[in-house]
């Protein structure tokens, strides 16, 4: 059981309200024996009792029906889910297919079309230009 | 599932389809989601826009919803709180609903006052509040998150949520009762 004297009991009181199920659990017991044994709690949980209670005066409107079934629509069902993952497969074997189609593509245009032979493809032999000249003339 | 996670079976569910499981978590959850929002942003409508995006995102992670640190209803409340947040930093100051505006002139001491006008007056008293103070009373009474979830949430120790619980009380009191704090 943890420490409880007046001042935590009071801090306690003044934060969580009146009800102990709202203390926190570690303090709980400490907190109820010590409004059992010492007079001076008394006064603070009355207190504290008429802020709980104007507290719990305010209500909030429930949901609105519309609001319930428009959310409940939007659940994942077996049907939608179902969908979803033949969605996924479709787009994944399309993508392979385009993807496969590229590759064939590419392969037919090789041998179609061989490298003209004005491409300059780089070559070791090849030198590097020389500025040097427009270098100078700067 | 986590079994100290009262959802996490619920939850599974859901994410294989099961429309029963559906409408039971809808059950369970959206009147919480609606209240967090209202108590927070103090407008039902725009309650509704966020209990809605929150299960949105509800369906698209239950199937992928595996049990971590968080209960599931904690994860819930993150993604509602953090939608608040932003809507409230959107209207740049804390601008409250006409509806709200307006300073309750009967106390609530008055033995006529309706259950209805009570709820009112403790309604405009709460968007009155500073609003960290109000977050964690909301998330503390209203919610009934434990201190430590509540702390996390709002990015603050738990030393800190008590010092706003207690000055939001004491502020909310003072409101209610035409005192000065």
């Amino acid at each position: 059981m943890s420490e409880m004297d007046l001042n935590r009991f009071e801090t306690l009181v003044a934060a969580y309200g009146a009800t102990p199920s709202r203390w926190p659990e570690e303090e709980r017991a400490a907190a109820e024996a010590f409004a059992r044994a010492d007079r001076r709690a008394t006064a603070l949980l009355s207190e504290a009792d008429t802020i709980d209670t104007l507290l719990f005066a305010h209500k909030v409107a429930e949901p609105s029906r519309t609001l319930r079934t428009m959310v409940i629509e939007g659940a994942p069902t077996k049907r939608r889910l179902k969908g979803r993952a033949k969605l996924w497969w479709t787009g994944l074997g399309l993508a392979l297919a385009g993807a496969s189609g590229m590759l064939a593509g590419s392969a037919a245009t090789a041998a179609l079309e061989p490298i003209s032979a004005n491409v300059q493809l780089y070559s070791p032999d090849v030198p590097a230009l020389d500025y040097s000249a427009e270098e100078n003339a700067l | 599932m986590s079994l100290d996670d009262p959802d996490g079976e619920l939850v599974r569910r859901v994410g294989e389809g099961d429309v029963h499981a559906a409408e039971a978590l809808v059950a369970r959850k959206l009147p919480r989601m609606t209240a967090l929002a209202h108590r927070l942003l103090g407008d039902r409508t725009e309650a509704e826009d966020v209990a809605q995006e929150v299960f949105l995102r509800v369906w698209k992670s239950a199937a992928s919803w595996r049990p971590g640190a968080a209960r599931f209803d904690t994860w819930m409340h993150r993604v509602a709180f953090n939608l608040c947040t932003d809507r409230l930093r959107k209207r740049r100051e804390v601008a409250l609903p006409e509806t709200w505006d307006a300073p309750d002139p009967a106390p609530l001491a008055d033995a006529e006052i309706s259950a209805e006008q009570q709820s009112d007056a403790v309604g405009r008293a709460l968007a009155e509040l500073a609003p960290r103070q109000r977050e964690a009373i909301v998330l503390t009474y209203y919610q009934e998150l434990p201190n430590r979830e509540a702390a996390a949430l709002m990015g603050i120790g738990v030393d800190a949520l008590e010092s706003l619980l207690a000055r939001g009380r004491r502020a909310l009191k003072a409101r209610l009762e035409g005192a000065d704090e």
